[in-house]
């Protein structure tokens, strides 16, 4: 009774200084938000029903457009030339690849409407759609896509992706060192709509090369004409997604606005999204939760979980990426599949990740994330746990320890566990430690050092059990599975399976999507049952979303997608 | 009096190429460097980027050559944000601080002189008591405190104010408060305990005895005395102010000129750095010279030789 007056209250005095302020599109936000944080608790029937309503049940509101807050600036906007992550919002929104993600997270036509490859998978041809344009009206052809891949294999250029094309497109590498001609290189133009690639070597991830932004056209008009300056003003910056930038405020805002000109603008909804910059993330939670934004990009950790109760729109999605601790399998006793075995079900994850991080994460039983769609489906969808739980299973690890052969940990050699400076990995690290101690009776040493030398260690293999996280690049399990492969640099468990790496050659030449998901399966489950790697958590995005807002869509790839994004009247 | 600035103006000069010196020394002593990141960069891109930015040259060139493009006005590319220059972020970033600088100085001087006059004026009654209580949290507790306090009263319980931005007057309320509260706080006591040594000198005796009301003791005759340790503090403070808090910056998602303060130096970014400093030193080493013009005109007594 007395929470509902106070909501009564608030309301009334929202309402009073809103017809002072006079603040207009606003004004309907802030009752409701008072709803959904009071509210939200006692109901959750609300969140289902905004589920299920999909797009005939909910109206439209008046006014298409939104505010979306990021917490970090990016360092450029360069599709060519940046790696930076904070670019993405403006790179997946304001441009467009020969093939872009759907809500699934699954690869589907961009710019090319189709598109196909030779049998041993080096040449691939791209049939991009008709009419084409940038969006300052002028037509988009292959040459575009031409002129900006030599644009990224020129050293000028200073493109930090550029080996995601050199290493892989004939000549790409040559041409960047300057031995080798723009004729010379495995991108051609056929006609206006085919682009070819030729390729070094047979690639059956390509298609999930290309749909990385250094992969993006860029426009060769305004590039000429201003520089390395044609991404400082919103009237230099041609761009050819659903929506083009209107408005630069430096370290304050940039203002998207729907493009006309886009190939499918007829199904763009949105009419204009402001990315407001609040680097402060305390700062935009207390914005979004008062009803003054429509979105966050981050989200206090320490807020996670009230968030999450609240329902407050508190969306997660996977990241195509895994922390785990490398385990030397290379040497004794760890060389010990039941020893690894019982090192991992000695770990309460769910404690790690919610306690001890306070991050958003799912446990990790495996070293391959989840992330990669084929078909509508995951391919880690229906996989083994590998007899592990998501908390310690202390009596699994006692008897797994006794098979080994150090029943009550007796005989077991002190384990050295090394990790880098940082203190959420040093927290990680000390709680591994004791639950080992605690679970399985043995002794444990911890020990850390500054990145590069601790690097240098684990790659020398100078180590026992250590700290490690892989994030991959582009989304295709491919950028996983050398990590155990039999001497793959990368390999820094020295873990090595001939079983395990004839399924990877064969995954390496498989054309066929179904089958391919089909290897990827089978060579988890090879690895992940002899425990290679100490997996603690899958990595997540999450980000807050007002429920009056549909469509917006982020992939494992960290792409956040507004173009099928809709304000209902709310 | 001339020749006296004259000789100020040189000494500044070479302070601020000394200041130059050092940062540049210091920066490039720290390790890393603009171009290190979370995620590997081949040594080729690096090595492009290097060239680019004639980062591969030795220190003294880079060094004289940054000193030149300084004099021709030129802060030289940011590092970190290709495509854009350190002007563009002088450029943008310090009418923002300034503009909200102003504000805060003028809130300040309007609360922190008479809150002092008032307190010297009751001294050792309760209003004394209250404004010194007040002045010594405003002391103690951080601005990044007293901004997250405000955020979560105005902003969040009762949503009167905007949580970010200086989209309208009204955004300006909380950051100026949590900007100001210190230096209201400081100088509310520094006037204080000015005036009130003021108050027992002789000359205000001799006014007292003239039979003048005591509004008119203090305020024509105390007060100009008084008034000279705050301008003393008043001149760095406006500096400080003017040129952006990082802090309050971050927290109201302000984009001024204070965020460029600390990122910059977290990223290596060195032109950033080095047009940063400058900026900033150049214009603390102009107001402490303007304060001391002002001295003339609120002392006759003192003169510069």
């Amino acid at each position: 009774m007395k929470k509902k007056l106070l909501c009564v209250l608030l309301a009334v005095s929202l309402t009073g200084t809103m017809l002072m302020a006079g603040c207009g599109s606003k004004a309907q936000d802030e009752p409701q938000t008072i709803d959904d944080i009071e509210a939200a608790p006692e109901a959750p029937e609300a969140e289902e029903a905004g589920e299920t309503k999909g797009t005939e049940e909910g109206a439209l509101a008046d006014t298409q457009e939104m505010v979306f807050v990021l917490n970090n600036e990016p360092d450029g906007i360069d599709p060519n030339v940046t790696n930076n992550s904070f670019a993405t919002p403006f790179l997946s929104n304001c441009f467009e690849g020969l093939v872009t993600y759907d809500e699934k997270g699954e690869v589907v036509p961009g710019n090319a409407e189709s598109w196909e490859s030779n049998d041993d998978l080096t040449v691939f041809t791209f049939h991009l759609r008709e009419g084409l344009k940038w969006s300052d009206g002028t037509d988009l052809t292959a040459n575009d896509y031409v002129y900006s891949a030599l644009r990224v294999l020129t050293p000028e250029t200073t493109s930090q992706y550029v080996n995601m094309i050199s290493d892989y497109v004939v000549n790409g590498q040559e041409f960047y060192d300057g031995t080798a001609s723009a004729e010379d290189v495995g991108i051609k133009a056929l006609d206006d709509n085919t682009l070819e690639f030729t390729l070094k070597a047979p690639c059956p991830y390509f298609i999930d090369l290309v749909s990385m932004w250094v992969y993006f056209p860029v426009q060769q008009a305004t590039i000429e004409a201003n520089g390395d300056k044609w991404t400082a003003t919103a009237e230099a910056y041609v761009s050819n997604g659903p929506f083009k930038i209107t408005e630069m405020n430096m370290g304050e805002s940039m203002i998207l606005e729907k493009n006309e000109n886009y190939w499918n603008a007829e199904n763009v909804t949105l009419e204009k999204l402001t990315f407001r910059y609040v680097l402060d993330t305390s700062t935009a939670l207390t914005a979004y939760e008062s009803g003054e934004v429509d979105g966050v990009r981050m989200v206090p950790s320490s807020d996670l979980a009230r968030l999450k109760a609240e329902n407050a729109g508190l969306v997660s999605t996977p990241n195509y990426g895994t922390v785990y601790y490398d385990i030397n399998c290379s040497k004794a006793p760890f060389d010990n599949p039941l020893v690894r075995k019982a090192l991992n079900l000695a770990i309460d994850r769910e404690a790690l990740i919610n306690n001890v991080a306070q991050v958003d994460g799912q446990p990790a039983f495996s070293f391959l994330a989840p992330g990669y769609v084929v078909d509508g489906k995951d391919v880690t969808e229906g996989r083994s746990d590998f007899g592990l739980t998501a908390t310690a299973d202390v009596e699994g690890a006692k008897a797994a320890l006794a098979e080994a052969g150090y029943p009550d940990g007796e005989g077991f050699p002190t384990v050295q566990l090394s990790f880098y400076s940082d203190d959420n990995v040093k927290k990680i690290a000390e709680a591994i430690a004791e639950m080992w101690e605690q679970n399985l009776g043995i002794s444990v040493e911890v020990s850390s050092a500054d990145w590069a030398v601790f690097y240098d260690a684990v790659q020398a293999g100078n180590y026992e059990v250590a700290a490690m996280g892989w994030s991959a690049d582009y989304v295709n399990p491919m950028s996983f599975l050398p990590l155990l492969y039999t001497d793959d640099v990368t390999n820094n468990s020295f873990y090595s399976n001939p079983d395990y790496d004839a399924v990877v050659d064969q995954i390496k030449v498989e054309k066929d999507p179904a089958k391919f998901a089909e290897l990827v399966q089978q060579a988890d489950e090879i690895v992940s049952a002899d425990y290679p790697v100490l997996g603690l958590y899958y990595k997540s995005n999450t980000y807050l979303i007002k429920d009056y807002i549909e469509g917006v869509y982020m992939v494992s790839s960290s792409n956040i997608y507004f173009q099928n994004a809709k304000v209902l009247a709310h | 009096m001339i020749r006296y600035f004259a000789k100020r103006l040189g000494i500044m000069l070479v302070a601020l190429f000394l200041i130059m010196l050092l940062t540049f020394c210091i920066m490039h002593a720290v390790p890393g460097g603009p171009f290190t990141s979370d995620r590997n960069m081949s040594e080729e891109v690096e090595a492009a980027l290097n060239a680019k930015y004639h980062l591969d040259r030795p220190l003294p060139e880079q060094f004289f050559e940054y000193v030149s493009g300084v004099l021709r006005g030129d802060l030289g590319p940011s590092y970190k944000y290709p495509g854009k220059e350190v002007n563009d972020f002088v450029e943008n970033g310090f009418p923002v601080s300034a503009r909200l600088g102003f504000v805060t100085i003028v809130f300040v001087l309007l609360a922190a002189i008479p809150m002092g006059i008032l307190a010297a004026v009751k001294n050792g009654k309760w209003q004394d008591m209250l404004l010194m209580a007040v002045a010594t949290i405003g002391v103690t507790i951080p601005s990044f405190v007293i901004a997250s306090v405000l955020i979560y009263v105005f902003s969040f319980k009762l949503n009167v104010l905007p949580t970010y931005g200086l989209d309208t007057w009204k955004g300006y309320i909380l950051p100026v408060v949590a900007l100001g509260g210190y230096s209201i706080s400081y100088m509310a006591r520094l006037m204080r305990s000015s005036l009130l040594e003021v108050m027992g000198q002789d000359y205000i005796r001799t006014a007292r005895a003239k039979g003048l009301s005591e509004i008119k003791v203090i305020l024509k005759h105390a007060m100009r005395n008084a008034l000279i340790p705050v301008v003393t503090v008043l001149g760095p403070t406006i500096a400080n102010l003017l040129t952006g808090s990082f802090v309050i910056e971050k927290i109201f998602a302000i984009p001024g000129l204070g965020g460029y303060f600390v990122t910059s130096v977290s990223q290596r970014d060195y032109t950033t750095i080095m047009g940063v400093t400058i900026f900033y030193a150049s214009f603390l080493m102009a107001m402490i010279l303007l304060v001391d013009v002002f001295y003339c005109l609120i002392d006759p007594r003192i003169k510069y030789e």
